[in-house]
């Protein structure tokens, strides 16, 4: 196994899928729990970045 | 682009990424207040049916981004020009955010930008609903710059690349889903 190091660390924290995981179930959960400005907040943020790669 | 070294060395980076994020921020509820003013268009039309419109567009969406639907997106085929961050730095990148983050001034390459337009416009929320919806739509644009220059990766460009399929179809699976989900809620 390679050791962990700063940079791999750094690496994985950034991943660019774990913001999509994460905010794809705040809105699924909001959806359900009926928390409508939360779902479509984070509607908004998973919009925003799906543009990813454009700057 | 907005972060690579060289003639921006003088300026700290993690400074450029605090005004473009302000730029995107103002830029998507700029965009947000103007789709919360023209969604009163639809108001006429019962609650129910606008919800599940809005379903149905994000299912079209989605089906867009998995190349089952072949749909030509309006999208402003503009590029920002670099001049923009050439000037003036610190209002460059102001202005460079303001006009991505209006989501209308340069390429929209994916669906689900469009679905939460189209979702906004049709389903009349509340101003607050929409405007955070796009101060969000602006800070998720900032997250995906922020990461790139947190992750401090000389391959970020190749990695994003690489997930860029996933990432565009993760989000466009998660809008039908959770705006389904909404819809079996009525809208006030």
């Amino acid at each position: 196994m390679q050791p962990l190091t700063a940079g791999r660390a750094r690496r994985g924290l950034t991943e660019p899928l774990l913001p999509v995981a994460a905010l794809a179930l705040l809105a699924v959960a909001a959806a359900a729990l009926d928390a409508t400005v939360l779902c479509w907040t984070s509607v908004g943020a998973l919009a925003g970045f799906a543009l990813s790669g454009s700057v | 682009m907005l972060f690579s070294p060289g003639w921006r060395g003088s300026v700290r980076q993690d400074e450029l990424l605090a005004v473009f994020t302000l730029g995107l921020l103002f830029g998507g509820t700029l965009s947000a207040t103007v789709l919360w003013l023209l969604s009163g268009l639809a108001e006429p039309l019962p609650s129910g049916a606008r919800a599940w419109l809005v379903v149905a567009v994000a299912v079209l969406g989605a089906l867009r981004e998995f190349g089952l639907v072949r749909l030509p997106l309006p999208q402003n085929a503009r590029q920002i020009p670099q001049e923009v961050l050439q000037t003036r730095l610190r209002r460059g990148t102001l202005q460079f955010g303001f006009e991505l983050g209006t989501g209308v001034r340069t390429y929209v390459s994916a669906s689900t930008p469009y679905v939460l337009a189209l979702g906004l416009l049709l389903s009349h929320q509340g101003p607050l609903p929409s405007l955070l919806a796009g101060l969000a739509f602006g800070a998720g644009r900032a997250l995906s710059a922020a990461l790139t220059l947190w992750s401090r990766d000389p391959d970020r460009d190749a990695a994003i690349a690489a997930r860029l399929p996933w990432i565009t179809r993760l989000t466009a699976l998660t809008l039908p889903t959770a705006l389904a989900l909404l819809a079996l809620h009525p809208l006030p």
